[in-house]
């Protein structure tokens, strides 16, 4: 298992320098550049500009000097925002994320679950067509409408929480992003849990169980929940990918500065370092959150083995 | 005589029932499932008849009538939008385009990610590896960028739609169905299959398939609202969808602008968008239960 | 979603009303900051939350581009000259001026203004700041809008001269020489801006690029940086050292660099923002009826347009532009497909920029009927058959949508003329426009300083800003000679005419004039509506007691 975790880690540096090669590529090719405004500047001007940036030179020099600083842990002047490095920037950008991503993905999987085995164990009932209903919501209403109308209740209406911005943590802030994350989230681990369960609650084994008398939580908890969690936890690593590194209609809605707005931001603006430092971020975030899924895996299932 | 009548009785009495008839019988038990898709089918017929037998046309703008809430006046059930176009036919149009694109990719995106989790999942190690890396890495790439560069490089066409939205949308099903074949092949009657010798095809067909319809059949309708919404979003870089033609996802953007002052412009595409997601999570729910080798 | 769709142009709006800027001895008016009406009480907590659009780029003064930029650059930092709500010049850090020969101006600073670390401002502080700026290893985006005006900007930056050359001399500690490279007549307001004002060297030359952060810039403005959160927020605090501090109400501004504009509204709705950046499309009706003592607006110095590709084989005849022009109906535009308080264009020149007159064309005051008639006796001279197809290139966002689709509804029912309607990413359709690569292609302005020719610009012959491709060299004479004039009647007429003479050859298709609705809760005082370039400094605002 150890070497296993080891091997893993140690291919993330290729994983990374293939994907840093991919979209230094991609944003090159990309039509556009990081000084192409509404005013087109002069040509003199341009290439002071070039040659401050080194964008005058050739794309494998640029790619080498870029690769250079990167292995001193060095990624860059962000292109845009001139009195800021590109470290500077992740490096406040990720918390956030990481809290609201994190918050959101920790009380779905608890909430999903906990409504997927309601749901599984009244299969076919009122109650189960209920709760899939509440569950599902996230999934039939696009994030862009639900966020809106949690503002206009809570933050206008009821006057109960902002209706965005960040402060530090301040769970006044966080409450209304993460319940948009959360209610996204839940659907998928609700249906995928209640799926499974229903699938598990068929094997032989379990139907032993009940033949034999036991009581349906024992059943539940102790036999049951492990084999069921299995596809759970394979959705819920593209689910936390995507709460931390892509939330951007959560970021743009509750005005949140998070990386799914920044890395959004940074590709309209072709800020070439800002886009590759946060490549570099959310590969290493994707690889770590695989990698534990995986682990997950062999957890829950002592015969998967690597 | 009687023995002759006996014996069809008893033939009659024992012709067995294919899995497929079982499974269509248990789907259609699910009274929820049978609701929804027939509730799909009225929403998929009303997109493509309807915009033929209603009289306003879809791109007619109309400056004297605009943000005008339902009326029946016009034939404007919906009201229209903010250059008085009438949002009924709109919205089915919108259908049209948000329906099809939405099979169509994800149809593609399931089949690639099936294909793709699976051969990982099944041949494991070093393969397995590599592949689930590249997945990794596809989860990187900012899908901005390749958005715009396929807009330029390709052009506009409708099938490159598909295509950009396939792109972004085929890991998610692909990590799902390695992990499913992972525990499926761990399983002990798939190790007993290949302790005496049962060819690899064999297995895949009669044990790890089956096995996988489950989770193919839920993930898929997850895979649905993500592929209709991206469209919306390709459409904003010019990818899809140009005016004057539209989709849900489209006329959900519009609308949630003017929310407060003209409601009705949000509404009926939300509404008519989640009654079809909604139909199809029951209806994936339904196949579900109804495909499971185990519920006899 | 929309979030990064960039429906402003990323523009600085610079100068002010120029009409006394002609100062030959300037008075030494007391400039005020926030002058509190009588019979008006003040809260007691003075703070003020505004939405700046986007997060700025950055604060460094020489490096300042867009409009947020701009407006922190003003907060911060103050020139020779301010202009206040109206968009007056007023004296800042100098309180007079006078002007020695066509091309020489002595400024003269005031004694007691400090910078926010208590040292005093000095000129060479000015001609530091000034050539800096105009540095090419800077490679300041506005180099070459302002550089040309200073003797010797163009050639140091094009690389040709030193930036010791520049036109701007210390004479001594509080006095400083301008020297322009022609007759300017806006240069007191031109020195308003941020690019051409002061920067503290020992702070640049100790923490390098590092200077701009929170408890190392130090400012000499009627504010000084106390916090800056990327993304998140900036927080200005009244500047202690600032010569006006009495007449600065605000104890604190905090700027949010909120970009999609309903969420903007959300956070004006529940109390979070005093101040929106702009208004939603369509939703200007619609908040006046809501917040009627909110809802403010008024025009400023920019217009929206549609260029014209003029070297493509379809637009290249002069007859085919001209009737596409003629039949838009501006006035439905305004007051039913934008209704937000624009007005119609003509020409090229917007209401109230100074050194050249509105002239409208002629058909302007026909009726319709009479215009389509006559584009469509154009079309068939020209050759164009209904049915032909017209190609129109926007960057997605609403507003420019519904704008489109008007126009191509227009050419549909009055020309028969179909368009097809191209959405693309913002950086896209600039590069298609810089390329020529477009038939037609919407397109806006807004002005840098209050002088007609910071609108010439997008018409002549080899201009930078030309989308157009047009050239005509007689209105390009007439430019020129008035550049060489001192005589401002005559510069006018010679702008005047060449404005008229350029915009008869069709290039480009005038819409609206810019108007700015933003929502201002009624208790931020000191908004005034005549403002024509958006130039709402902080120092004039303070809050009534609500």
């Amino acid at each position: 298992m150890w070497s296993y975790t080891l091997r893993r880690v140690l291919l993330t540096l290729p994983t990374l320098l293939i994907v840093v090669t991919v979209c230094y590529l991609l944003l090159h090719a990309t039509p556009g550049g990081p000084f192409d405004g509404e005013r087109k500047v002069s040509a003199e001007v341009l290439a002071n500009l070039q040659a401050k940036y080194h964008l005058g030179e050739p794309l494998w020099k640029q790619y080498l000097l870029y690769l250079d600083g990167l292995l001193h842990g060095d990624l860059g002047a962000s292109f845009r925002y001139a009195d800021w490095s590109v470290n500077e920037l992740v490096l406040r950008a990720l918390p956030v994320s990481l809290a609201i991503g994190g918050v959101s993905m920790a009380l779905a999987i608890v909430i999903g679950v906990l409504l997927g085995v309601a749901a599984a164990l009244r299969r076919n009932s009122i109650a189960d067509y209920a709760l899939m209903l509440v569950s599902n919501a996230g999934n039939a209403f696009p994030s862009f409408v639900i966020g809106p109308v949690l503002i206009l209740v809570f933050a206008i209406a009821l006057k109960w929480l902002p209706a965005g911005g960040w402060n530090d943590f301040d769970p006044r802030y966080m409450a209304l992003p993460v319940a948009l994350l959360v209610m996204i989230n839940v659907a998928t681990v609700g249906r995928v849990t209640r799926a499974s369960l229903i699938e598990v609650m068929n094997t032989p084994y379990i139907r032993t169980a009940r033949a034999k008398g036991l009581a349906m939580h024992t059943i539940v908890l102790r036999h049951a929940l492990k084999p069921t969690l299995i596809p759970v936890v394979s959705v819920i690593g593209p689910l936390a990918i995507q709460s931390i590194t892509a939330a951007v209609v959560t970021e743009s809605v509750f005005s949140l500065p998070g990386i799914g707005k920044l890395i959004v931001n940074g590709a309209a603006n072709r800020d070439y370092t800002l886009v590759l430092g946060l490549v570099v971020l959310v590969t290493v975030v994707a690889v770590l959150l695989n990698l534990l899924v995986d682990l997950a895996y062999a957890w829950l299932d002592p015969k998967i083995r690597y | 005589m009687k023995s002759a009548s006996l014996s069809a009785t008893l033939e009659k009495a024992v012709a067995g029932r294919s899995p497929w008839q079982d499974a269509r019988a248990r789907f259609l038990r699910n009274k929820a499932a049978v609701v929804s898709l027939a509730l799909l089918a009225i929403i998929t017929l009303a997109c493509i008849a309807g915009p033929w037998l209603l009289p306003n046309q879809f791109d007619s703008a109309d400056w004297n009538a605009m943000s005008v809430p339902p009326t029946f006046a016009h034939w404007h059930l919906f009201g229209t939008d903010e250059t008085g176009r009438d949002l009924f036919v709109r919205c089915l149009i919108g259908g049209r385009v948000s329906l099809m694109i939405g099979a169509l990719a994800t149809l593609t995106s399931v089949t690639l990610g099936i294909v793709w989790g699976a051969v990982a999942g099944f041949i494991g190690g070093r393969v397995d590896n590599a592949m689930m890396r590249f997945v990794d890495m596809m989860y990187a790439i900012p899908y901005l960028l390749i958005a715009i560069l396929m807009v330029t490089l390709l052009g506009r066409e409708f099938y490159l739609v598909v295509l950009t939205i396939t792109v972004f949308s085929w890991m998610d099903m692909a990590r799902v169905v390695r992990g499913q074949t992972l525990a499926i092949r761990s399983k002990e009657y798939v190790e007993a299959a290949r302790a005496i010798g049962v060819p690899t095809r064999r297995i895949i067909v009669r044990h790890v398939v089956p096995n996988l319809l489950g989770i193919v059949a839920i993930y898929t309708t997850v895979t649905v609202p993500g592929v209709i919404l991206t469209e919306s979003v390709l459409s904003f870089l010019g990818l899809g969808v140009q005016e004057p033609m539209t989709s849900w996802g489209v006329l959900i953007q519009d609308g949630v602008g003017v929310m407060e002052s003209a409601p009705w412009i949000l509404l009926f595409p939300a509404a008519l968008l989640s009654i079809t997601l909604y139909c199809i999570n029951f209806v994936g729910d339904g196949l579900r239960d109804a495909l499971d080798p185990k519920d006899r | 979603m929309k979030s990064f769709a960039a429906l402003m142009p990323f523009k600085r709006t610079a100068l002010p009303v120029a009409s006394m800027t002609l100062a030959l001895g300037a008075l030494s008016l007391p400039a005020v900051a926030a002058i509190v009406p009588q019979g008006v009480t003040l809260a007691v907590k003075q703070e003020l939350v505004r939405n700046n659009g986007s997060e700025v780029e950055t604060l460094d003064p020489a490096l300042v581009e867009s409009v947020g930029a701009a407006n922190l650059g003003r907060d911060l930092f103050e020139g020779l000259t301010v202009t206040n709500g109206d968009g007056a010049v007023e004296p800042g850090a100098a309180e007079k001026w006078e002007q020695k020969d066509p091309t020489t101006w002595i400024f003269h600073l005031r004694k007691n203004a400090r910078w926010s670390n208590g040292q005093n401002v000095t000129a060479s502080d000015f001609v530091y700041g000034c050539q800096r700026f105009i540095d090419p290893k800077m490679a300041s985006p506005y180099g070459n809008v302002f550089g040309p005006f200073l003797l010797n900007g163009a050639e140091i930056v094009a690389g040709k001269k030193p930036a010791s050359a520049l036109g701007v001399r210390a004479i001594d500690a509080l006095t400083l020489e301008v020297r322009t490279a022609g007759p300017v007549p806006f240069l007191p307001e031109l020195m308003s801006n941020p690019n051409l004002g002061p920067v503290h060297r020992a702070t640049v030359e100790k923490y390098g690029r590092d200077w701009t952060k929170p408890g190392n810039l130090v400012s000499n403005g009627p504010f000084q940086l106390k916090d800056w959160q990327v993304n998140s927020k900036l927080v200005l605090a009244k500047n202690p050292n600032y010569w006006d501090k009495e007449h600065v109400q605000l104890t604190q501004v905090t700027y949010l660099p909120v970009e999609d504009e309903n969420t903007d509204v959300k956070l004006f709705q529940s109390g979070d923002n005093d101040m929106t950046y702009q208004m939603p499309t369509g939703s200007y009706a619609k908040y006046r009826q809501q917040f009627p003592n909110d809802t403010r607006n008024s025009l400023i110095l920019g217009t929206r347009y549609y260029s014209f590709n003029n070297r493509d084989p379809l637009l290249k005849d002069v007859r085919v532009r001209k009737a596409l022009s003629m039949v838009i109906d501006r006035d439905l535009l305004a007051q039913r497909v934008t209704a937000d308080g624009q007005t119609p264009m003509y020409g090229l020149m917007p209401k109230g920029v100074s050194g050249a007159d509105v002239s409208n064309y002629e058909w302007a005051s026909w009726p319709m009927d009479k215009r389509v008639a006559e584009a469509k006796k154009l079309l068939e001279q020209a050759g164009v058959k209904p049915g032909t197809k017209l190609r129109f290139a926007m960057n997605t966002s609403d507003y420019n949508k519904k704008m489109a689709i008007f126009a191509a509804s227009e050419w549909k029912t009055k020309l028969g003329l179909a368009t097809d309607i191209e959405s693309m990413e913002f950086k896209v359709l600039l590069k298609k426009r810089h390329d020529g690569d477009y038939q037609i292609a919407r397109n806006g302005w807004v002005a840098d300083y209050n002088d007609a020719t910071t609108f010439l610009q997008l018409v002549e012959c080899k201009s930078t800003q030309n989308d157009n491709f047009n050239c005509n060299p007689k209105a390009d004479a007439l430019i020129a000679q008035a550049s060489e004039t001192t005589d401002q009647t005559k510069r006018k007429q010679l702008l005047t005419d060449a404005a008229k003479l350029v915009m008869d050859d069709y290039p480009l298709l005038p819409l609206l004039q810019y108007g700015l609705p933003r929502l201002v809760k009624s208790y931020v005082g000191g908004y005034s509506l005549k403002n024509p370039m958006d130039h709402y400094g902080s120092k004039d605002l303070y809050i009534v007691k609500h």
